[in-house]
């Protein structure tokens, strides 16, 4: 049924899937403050909360998007800032690596993102996470996908 | 003695001399090393046929002289069967030296008291290939093969009856046979990294075919030679210029050959990456043989490729290989032999060199060469920061 809504989108819109790992000292605190300051944000993003960036394990990615995800963001805090000292120094080189492995095995660059958001940018998050999904909006669903996952 | 000397030697035993390939000098140093206790075993080749061997630990040095003048094998993961810090030597293609290298930086292998004995190699062959090949393209009957040969390009097989049969390995290699396929586009052929660097090439004059051409690495690489040297078991006289320039003429050559099987094999995917690796890993059975045989590969039973993996698993593709991707994106040296035991023929040095060559490009970073990290771990933290 292609009804038109109040906001004036269809019901049938294709909503992408992302999963997005937030590290527990700054980005999982920005995604509370983006809720407590009211930012509009779209519905797409699933949080899992892992205590670093450093902690992101190539596994979780790569099972994320095997599971039928259609993009996956990692985030920590702002280089300099990592509550382990370094954590996210170690993840900007599994990032490198994720990324050069994502775009030889043929998934489109737009799937994967690294950013660094703290907690008190609650509107940065916002911002990410929109435009995040407005990219994969664009690629479309994702080619790992496993069939009947919607 | 030092460390970048040249030198061409050969056993003194005669019966090790003629029957060891080119002098017999890597035969009565490794049997010199056990016998004066530098040592406590020694890993050398067992032949089982005219095309195939496999490795075996020894501490007998009767069995290291009877292994004289055996072919090359695949590389071992030697911390599965010794225990670590057991002194040790072994002669290595490259590709083995590479191998022992990664293991020696994963804590698997000590570095300090393995010696390493490099040897020349310009590629291997499967024996179950050459045995096809003999039959469909020679027109021989693979057990009538008394010896095999490599000279100006051509591969020479003599039968028992005397009678040597050439075909040009180009050729061979067009129809799909000839050397394995990560051994074609490997462009290192002298084991720069290994305590010595062993071979014919550069083996002029009265000498050729009987002495050969040293190059010292290491310290170790002086230890050993230096031993074999005082147990009086070889014989060595300092290489000559000429010798020198032959060899490195020679390996430029086969790096040259390299290069163009590198740009043959490895050229860009047409079309769908996604599908182009779907397929190839089709008929995938996941038996976990590739990790198993991996030399470079530590992690023991419970590693993450195999358990956040199940054959239950109705993903598109399979956890266990694109960990196995990322996992080696550093460190394969592409030795084949996941290749050669995947029991459904699936092209994987082929698959996991795609991955790492433009990642280990990228960092400058050869594995196996030297002791310095891979860049997953060797990244200077605060420096990064900076």
């Amino acid at each position: 049924m292609a009804e038109a809504t109040a906001t004036g989108t269809t019901s049938e819109e294709w909503q992408p899937k992302i999963v997005m790992f937030c590290c527990n000292w700054c980005s999982y605190g920005g995604a509370d403050s983006a809720g407590m300051g009211r930012f509009q944000q779209p519905p797409t993003v699933r949080v899992i909360r892992v205590m670093c960036s450093g902690r992101m394990d190539p596994v979780f990615i790569l099972n994320a998007f095997l599971e039928g995800a259609d993009g996956v963001i990692f985030s920590g805090c702002h280089i300099g800032d990592c509550h382990y000292v370094n954590g996210n120094y170690k993840a900007t080189i599994k990032y490198k690596f994720l990324k050069a492995m994502v775009n030889e095995l043929g998934l489109e660059d737009e799937r994967l993102k690294l950013d660094w958001i703290s907690a008190s940018e609650g509107e940065r998050y916002a911002n990410v996470v929109t435009e995040f999904t407005e990219q994969i909006k664009k690629v479309g669903p994702s080619p790992l996908k496993p069939e009947g996952v919607v | 003695m030092d460390i970048g000397d040249c030198y061409v030697g050969w056993a003194t035993d005669e019966d090790i001399r003629t029957r060891g390939a080119s002098g017999g000098l890597v035969t009565a140093m490794l049997a010199a090393a056990l016998e004066k206790g530098l040592v406590e075993a020694v890993v050398v080749l067992k032949k089982l046929g005219e095309f195939e061997a496999v490795p075996i630990v020894t501490s007998d040095p009767e069995e290291v002289k009877a292994a004289a003048g055996s072919m090359h094998s695949v590389p071992i993961v030697l911390s599965r069967y010794l225990e670590y810090g057991t002194k040790v030597a072994l002669p290595a293609k490259p590709c083995d030296a590479r191998a022992t290298i990664e293991q020696a930086k994963r804590q698997q292998v000590d570095i300090d008291t393995t010696y390493i004995v490099g040897l020349n190699c310009g590629g291997t062959m499967h024996p179950a290939v050459t045995r096809k090949m003999l039959e469909t393209v020679y027109k021989l009957d693979p057990e009538e093969i008394a010896g095999e040969e490599i000279d100006k390009g051509k591969l020479i097989f003599e039968t028992k009856d005397g009678e040597e049969h050439a075909i040009k390995i180009d050729e061979l290699e067009e129809e799909g046979y000839g050397r394995r396929e990560s051994c074609q586009y490997c462009e290192i052929n002298i084991p720069v990294m290994a305590d010595l660097a062993c071979g014919n090439w550069g083996v002029i004059g009265d000498l050729a075919g009987k002495g050969t051409f040293v190059e010292i690495n290491t310290e170790k690489g002086i230890k050993i030679l230096q031993n074999a040297i005082d147990a009086g078991a070889v014989e060595i006289t300092p290489a000559d210029d000429k010798g020198k320039a032959i060899r490195a003429k020679v390996d430029g050559a086969m790096m040259k050959v390299a290069a163009a099987a590198d740009e043959k094999y490895l050229a860009p995917i047409e079309g769908s990456h996604l599908d182009y690796y779907m397929n190839a890993l089709a008929d995938c059975i996941n038996c976990g043989a590739c990790k198993a045989v991996c030399p470079v590969c530590a992690c023991g039973e419970g590693a993450k490729c195999t358990e956040f993996s199940s054959a239950s698993d109705t993903y598109k593709m399979s956890l266990f290989h694109l960990v196995r991707f990322v996992h080696l994106m550093d460190s394969c040296i592409g030795c084949g032999q996941c290749t050669d035991v995947c029991p459904v023929d699936i092209s994987l040095t082929h698959i996991y060199q795609r991955f790492a060559r433009p990642m280990q490009e990228e960092f400058e970073y050869k594995p196996g060469m030297d002791m310095t990290t891979p860049p997953f771990f060797g990244v200077d933290l605060l420096e990064e920061g900076q």
